[in-house]
């Protein structure tokens, strides 16, 4: 064994010998950098398992890098042509690596695909749906968003935009009587079973407190409660909203708003202060924020908008 | 025939037993009064004060009495569908434990509640928006599906001339109950979060139903139980004690078994749809009721649907009151009394 | 057989055939039988597993119709009476109870008195004496207000028959009433059953494969093999032992026993 690094050694030169030096501590050096530490790059092939992340990919202009969305998603109408995955229940881990993204949007509680992700090296984002000032952390996931994608000027721009479309809607009915407002979020068809509303909490309640109303559960710090006939008299609110995210087949919202009847006692339904707002941006906290808002201004006073 | 032999001794037996009639009345007055009691206490108690005085007072107009609003509009008619619901089930329990010669039979073991979520979660979920009269869509659906559930039940265990088997009654209930359990979470897998979190609260059963009119839907179908449950009785009594021997003393026993199958199902649906499914009322109620009274059916029956419905009445009230503002699902707290006291039973048997 | 001026309880010609789901052919139970018991008489309906005589009992009983053939009482066809009514004349005691649930003794014999009342009529006081009347011909009065459930084997069929006395029927039919109940609560509700054939206006009918609890009580018999009736006439005369090897296939040593004051069969061998 001592006769062959010898041998070696007369064969190879020195300068030959320090090339390969320092080719060896390059290789080195890249080895190091591995999965454990991925490299800072924009994302281009994005999956997005949260709704609302995917409507604020589309309005920073990261549309485009979108490869894969929920099962869902319905906007913006781009989407419809794009593969689903799933969503928090059910994403299909298999069908999310078929479209090798390197940014997989996830919701905060998703923590076992996550670890997968991470396993195989793909970075991911974390969705935290925010209770306390929901509003701005919509606005800093926006941002955050940006940052990821490379769209941060885009970013930053929705941003500004929002926020001064929500201060155009707080200004308008600034002077205006806040009424006392029950947001519904939901019930059985028909009757007045099962009725779940805003509590006072959430991008909801925050969305009726810049429309102008004045939440009837706003003392009630969790985002949605559910509200027995005897706690809807008592409250007696002044307005009632009905929010829906698709519009029921037929005649259903005038036939369906008919079910109050029964507490006609209350101060909305006796003076037919019974309203319901549609669209999808009543389930979704995302750029759309503000029609939201401007929706339920519409609603809560509409002098303010003639 | 047989000549009376020892007079005496058997006088003395006559006047020591307490006849059956003086016993229904004693049983049913106490029960009734219990449950008029319970009735009439429960909407003046509710998480939000109220001021009776106020509430009853005639002069101040309708439109600014809060107090008269929640008795009247909130209380009233929960109270109402409790004892209804109560009543309903409790005295279909008996019936089913009759039909089944088993005390641990329940109203929701031949599937009837199983078909009853089954047909509530479609409407929920896929959503549905058939209304007839006081029936809303889930109710509707909820009555559809408890009927198919019954229909399915009937048409497995029924012979042509020959009576029902207990066995084959029990089988194909538990299977159906099994089957329709599987697809009612198959078809919550489909839906998205508000309908999931929609059919799981009706699921927890719900004495809120939202005023007189939905109580109005299901109050004809438990009244005609009720009317079939009156002439059952001395039946059951002679059924629970031999089938044969009934038979042998003028018991249509088919028929018998199929007015009970067919009038405890019809108590059975009305009370889901209307409330959902309440647990543990179609049991506890029943076994209470024969530890203080025995097991004759013609009092058990009465008793047991008086009893229920205060039991449920009651049991409404710490459900809506023990955790103020949050009301917990009437369920539960039937749940947490009769756990127990099933597992007091079992230890008192050893 | 020739008209008797003492015949009571007919069956004439009587068929009936169990229809099997999935078999072809209905098995038979009894082909053409024809049996007269005499009012009053203590009738053994007699031999092996399957010959017929509970089905025989059942039709007497109402509880099965005949394919063919009449069964009737005091020359009223039975089939034709409302079960009810005829349940007033006709009592059953079958051979073993287990009630579902926990009735007391005197609530199992209240029971006989439903065919007496009329449908949501409740028992009033003459029914209580009649009912106390029977526990005490049965000797249980005492066991009256315990459950049914907590009583000796012996104890429950004397109840039964109390609860069937109850019915203050003409007829009394009995299925096997000792076949489940061990030495001592057997010779108990025999002594029982012979003392109430004896006392009481009651014809009785009773189903066994036990001979000499037949011949120790019984003073007619009727022997039926596969649905046929071989023999039929008073006890003495009809238990021999050419007729036990007719209705069983076994020898068997018939004889007087002094003590018992009876007949007794012994068996020998089995032949055929």
């Amino acid at each position: 064994m001592v006769a062959r690094p010898r041998k070696l050694a007369t064969i190879i030169s020195w300068p030959v010998r320090r090339a390969a030096l320092a080719i060896l501590v390059l290789l080195v050096a890249a080895a190091g950098c591995g999965p454990a530490a991925p490299p800072p790059e924009k994302a281009q092939r994005i999956v997005s398992l949260v709704p609302a992340v995917t409507e604020m990919l589309f309005a920073i202009g990261a549309g485009p890098q979108v490869v894969g969305v929920s099962s869902y998603d319905h906007f913006p109408p781009e989407v419809e042509v794009l593969p689903k995955v799933g969503a928090l229940l059910d994403p299909d881990t298999e069908r999310i690596l078929s479209l090798r993204p390197n940014l997989v949007v996830v919701y905060g509680s998703q923590t076992e695909i996550e670890a997968r992700f991470k396993k195989a090296g793909i970075r991911t984002f974390n969705y935290r749906h925010g209770a306390e000032g929901a509003i701005l952390a919509t606005l800093d996931t926006i941002t955050a968003l940006g940052a990821v994608t490379g769209h941060d000027a885009q970013a930053r721009e929705v941003v500004t935009r929002m926020t001064s479309g929500l201060e155009a809607v707080r200004a308008r009915v600034s002077r205006l009587d806040r009424p006392r407002t029950l947001l519904v979020m939901g019930r059985q068809p028909g009757t007045l079973q099962g009725i779940y509303a805003a509590g006072g909490a959430g991008f909801l309640h925050e969305m009726l407190a810049v429309a102008g109303g004045d939440n009837v559960f706003k003392d009630i710090k969790r985002e949605s409660v559910q509200p027995s006939s005897e706690t809807l008299l008592a409250r007696a609110p002044d307005v009632l909203l009905e929010l829906r995210a698709r519009a029921p087949a037929g005649d259903y919202p005038a036939a369906d708003l008919a079910a109050w009847d029964t507490l006609a006692s209350v101060p909305a339904v006796r003076n037919r202060r019974v309203y319901s707002v549609v669209g999808d941006f009543v389930v979704v906290a995302g750029p759309r924020l503000v029609e939201g808002a401007e929706a339920m201004a519409r609603v809560l006073h509409p002098e303010a908008f003639k | 025939m047989i000549e009376g032999s020892s007079h005496a001794a058997v006088h003395d037996a006559v006047a020591a037993a307490r006849p059956i009639r003086a016993r229904l009345a004693l049983t049913v007055s106490g029960f009734g009064l219990l449950t008029v009691m319970t009735c009439a206490l429960a909407p003046l108690v509710g998480s939000t004060p109220i001021d009776l005085g106020r509430a009853l007072d005639p002069s101040l107009p309708f439109a600014s009495n809060v107090d008269a609003q929640i008795l009247f509009i909130a209380r009233l008619p929960r109270v109402l569908a409790g004892a209804l619901v109560g009543a309903a089930l409790a005295s279909s329990g008996v019936v089913f434990q009759a039909l089944l010669r088993n005390p641990l039979a329940t109203p929701f073991t031949l599937g009837v509640s199983a078909g009853a979520s089954l047909g509530a979660m479609l409407v929920i979920i896929l959503g549905g928006t058939i209304a007839v009269g006081p029936w809303s869509p889930v109710p509707l659906a909820s009555l559809a599906g408890a009927t198919v559930a019954a229909a399915i039940v009937y048409g497995l265990a029924n012979g042509p001339r020959r009576a029902m088997s207990t066995t084959v009654l029990l089988l194909a209930g538990v299977t159906l109950n099994s089957f329709f359990s599987a697809l009612i979470l198959f078809v919550q897998y489909l839906a998205d979060f508000a309908e999931v979190y929609r059919a799981t609260r009706w699921l927890m059963g719900d004495l809120d139903v939202g005023g007189f009119g939905p109580i109005a839907g299901s109050l004809p179908l438990i009244l005609a139980s009720g009317a079939i449950f009156a002439v059952l009785p001395s039946s059951l009594n002679l059924l629970g004690v031999d089938a044969d021997s009934a038979s042998a003393r003028g018991v249509d026993v088919a028929a018998t078994q199929r007015w009970a199958f067919v009038s405890a199902s019809m108590a059975t649906s009305a009370a889901v749809a209307l409330a959902g499914p309440i647990g543990f009322v179609g049991i506890v109620v029943p076994h209470l009721v024969r530890l203080l009274v025995g097991v004759d059916h013609r009092i058990v029956l009465p008793a047991s649907a008086l009893f229920g419905a205060s039991f449920l009445v009651a049991c409404d009230l710490v459900a809506r009151t023990l955790l103020a503002p949050v009301e917990m699902p009437v369920g539960v707290v039937t749940a947490i009394i009769g756990g127990p006291f099933f597992l007091w039973l079992l230890v008192r048997e050893n | 057989m020739a008209p008797n001026p003492s015949t009571y309880l007919v069956a004439h010609e009587v068929s009936y055939a169990y229809s099997r789901r999935g078999r072809t052919a209905a098995v038979n139970a009894l082909s053409g039988v024809s049996l007269a018991i005499p009012k009053g008489s203590f009738t053994g309906l007699l031999g092996p597993n399957g010959c017929g005589k509970t089905t025989l009992l059942k039709l007497m009983a109402g509880v099965l119709r005949a394919d063919a053939g009449t069964i009737t009482l005091e020359g009223r066809v039975l089939a034709d009476l409302p079960r009810r009514v005829a349940a007033r004349h006709v009592a059953v005691v079958p051979q073993d109870t287990h009630p579902a649930f926990d009735y007391t003794a005197l609530e199992i014999v209240l029971m006989g008195r439903h065919p007496h009342l009329r449908t949501m009529q409740l028992e009033g006081p003459g029914d209580l004496a009649i009912a106390h009347e029977s526990l005490e011909a049965t000797g249980t009065l005492h066991l009256a207000p315990r459950l049914f459930t907590s009583l000796s084997g012996g104890e429950r069929q004397r109840v039964v028959i109390a609860s069937a006395l109850a019915q203050r029927p003409d007829v009394l039919l009995l299925d096997e009433p000792t076949a489940s109940l061990d030495l001592g609560y057997q010779f108990e509700v025999a002594s029982l059953l012979r003392r109430l054939s004896r006392e009481h206006d009651v014809t009785m009918v009773m189903a066994t494969h036990d001979l000499n609890l037949a011949a120790s009580i019984c003073d007619t018999l009727a022997l039926i093999r596969d649905g046929r009736l071989l023999g039929h006439g008073p006890t003495a005369e009809v238990l021999t032992a050419a007729m036990v090897r007719q209705l069983y296939d076994v020898e068997a040593d018939v004889r007087l026993h002094e003590g018992a004051g009876h007949l007794t069969v012994t068996p020998v061998r089995r032949v055929g």
